[in-house]
């Protein structure tokens, strides 16, 4: 996605210009990152001493179960919310209005909450109830309460978007309102929200840091901060290696969901049932 | 049922440092977005080189590791913030490339055919930038642009890990001290809520106004 039209080839005027501002930028961006450079230099954050801790194999694999809480959260939490998504779907396009407007008061509610809070609430109330579940529990329900919403709003766009036809002739092959939704809509709905939901396992993914909160649980946050509580030196270090292997998974699942979502507008041809901005990229929305 | 009118100065406090962070983070998040869309667009090759470093940098940083960064790993380096301001850069640096990504996409909107018309009648690009493409291309993401900075309501939270004294963290010290979680959560939740709401209604109104010049 280029927005170059705006300009014309430009002349040889132009091209002398833009050689220019060329230099001139890149001389400006050379000089902020000396500037970068020399305040990290100066504070020794290059040295050896600050480094040293990276050399032993235990302070990776403390980074490793970090990383693989979070994974492993998001993963449950989006299987779980996958499956509640898809009952709040079912509900939120429901004839009777006693079970539609429940589901869309909970939808709306969920949705437009924090995860933060959410976390502080199922880590304060489950225990008070005497469900004594570890921090991964906490995580996950907050994640699940959360990420249910959003994904039962997605999925309930993405089968209102099935064209009308299909639910009449399932109706018209004898098939019943839930076999129908559950053996032709739903299945059509996961297939072209698909890009969304993987959008939406980032939004998870960058969640699970949150846990940091909770103290207790190992993420790879808290990991950072346990390794900087044990070598002080490296505080930095540690928490700027964490923020990398953050940074380098979600341009992996970024780039999955781009994938997908190429290849289900190719696969949809010209047959376009969504909106302008379907061509935005569902990555942009995993803020 | 305990005593929760104490909690009332603090609630509305809480409420209170939740938009004065929700408006700091649209306002910078809106300039820094655009200035980041107009590099990104630039004929300069190292211009656009920087945007898309920066929106690829701090898109995929999740917020809470940026924050964490920002509070208790730069000060090593003696670069210290009060808290609440700390809070609101790290909103603007992380919401300003959704914002970014966004706009870019509006931009694209704009039709070649008027982009030839301003070739045409002389204007050079950054003329023709600030008072035509620009404005049409906000007129166009007016909605999506919305549902970014909606979400970042959301995420004002995010200060309460460090102590921010905001909605999120006030409720959870006040349902610590009372064991009332489900009034006081609730009561935040609410507050969330209607906080969107209200929002949502602007730019849905913002957006029937935008629609008229589209």
């Amino acid at each position: 996605m280029t927005t170059m039209t705006l300009f014309d080839k430009p002349g040889a005027r132009a091209r002398k210009r833009h050689a220019v501002m060329e230099v001139l930028s890149l001389a400006v961006i050379a000089a902020a990152v000396l500037g970068v450079y020399g305040v990290l230099d100066s504070h020794g954050e290059f040295g050896a001493a600050a480094w040293q801790p990276f050399t032993q194999w235990g302070l990776w694999k403390l980074l490793a179960v970090g990383l693989g809480n979070n994974l492993r959260a998001a993963a449950l939490g989006m299987a779980l919310s996958l499956a509640f998504g898809a009952l709040l779907a079912i509900g939120l396009l429901a004839r009777r209005k006693a079970i539609r407007v429940p589901c869309r008061i909970i939808t709306d509610v969920f949705a437009s909450v924090p995860l933060l809070l959410l976390l502080y609430f199922t880590s304060l109330v489950l225990p008070s109830y005497g469900l004594k579940l570890s921090d991964f529990w906490f995580l996950v329900i907050a994640l699940t309460l959360y990420s249910s919403a959003v994904i039962g709003d997605l999925l309930r766009s993405g089968i209102l978007a099935i064209p009308h036809g299909q639910s009449e002739a399932a109706q018209a092959l004898g098939f019943s309102p839930l076999r129908t939704m559950q053996l032709v809509l739903l299945p059509q709905a996961l297939r072209s929200m698909s890009p969304a939901l993987v959008s939406q396992m980032v939004i998870l993914f960058k969640g699970t840091a949150l846990a940091y909160v909770l103290g207790g649980y190992l993420e790879l946050l808290r990991s950072a901060t346990v390794i900087g509580t044990y070598y002080s030196r490296s505080l930095l270090q540690a928490q700027f290696v964490a923020a990398i292997i953050f940074m380098i998974i979600n341009i992996a699942l970024s780039s999955v969901a781009t994938a997908i979502e190429r290849r289900e507008r190719r696969r949809q041809g010209t047959r376009r049932s969504c909106p302008w901005w379907a061509g935005v990229g569902y990555s942009v929305w995993a803020a | 049922m305990p005593n929760l009118s104490g909690y009332a100065a603090d609630f509305t406090h809480g409420i209170l440092v939740t938009l004065e962070l929700t408006v700091l983070g649209w306002v910078g998040a809106l300039v820094l977005g655009t200035i980041l869309t107009a590099l990104r667009v630039s004929p300069i090759r190292t211009l656009r080189a920087v945007s898309a470093a920066y929106v690829t940098v701090f898109r995929n940083i999740p917020i809470p590791v940026q924050m964490i960064l920002f509070v208790f790993g730069l000060p090593l380096l003696g670069i210290q913030y009060s808290l609440f301001v700390s809070a609101a850069i790290v909103l603007v640096l992380y919401t300003a490339p959704f914002v970014s990504e966004t706009l870019r996409a509006g931009l694209n909107t704009v039709s070649t055919g008027e982009l030839e018309a301003l070739r045409a009648l002389g204007f050079a690009p950054g003329p023709s930038m600030v008072h035509i493409i620009l404005p049409q291309a906000f007129g166009t993401v007016v909605k999506p642009l919305g549902n970014v900075l909606i979400t970042m309501i959301k995420n004002t939270s995010v200060a309460a890990l460090v102590g921010v004294a905001d909605l999120t963290f006030t409720s959870n010290k006040a349902s610590v001290d009372q064991a009332q979680p489900f009034i006081i959560f609730g009561g935040a939740a609410v507050a969330y809520l209607v906080i969107g709401l209200i929002v949502s209604r602007l730019v849905a109104s913002l957006d029937r106004k935008a629609a008229f010049s589209r």
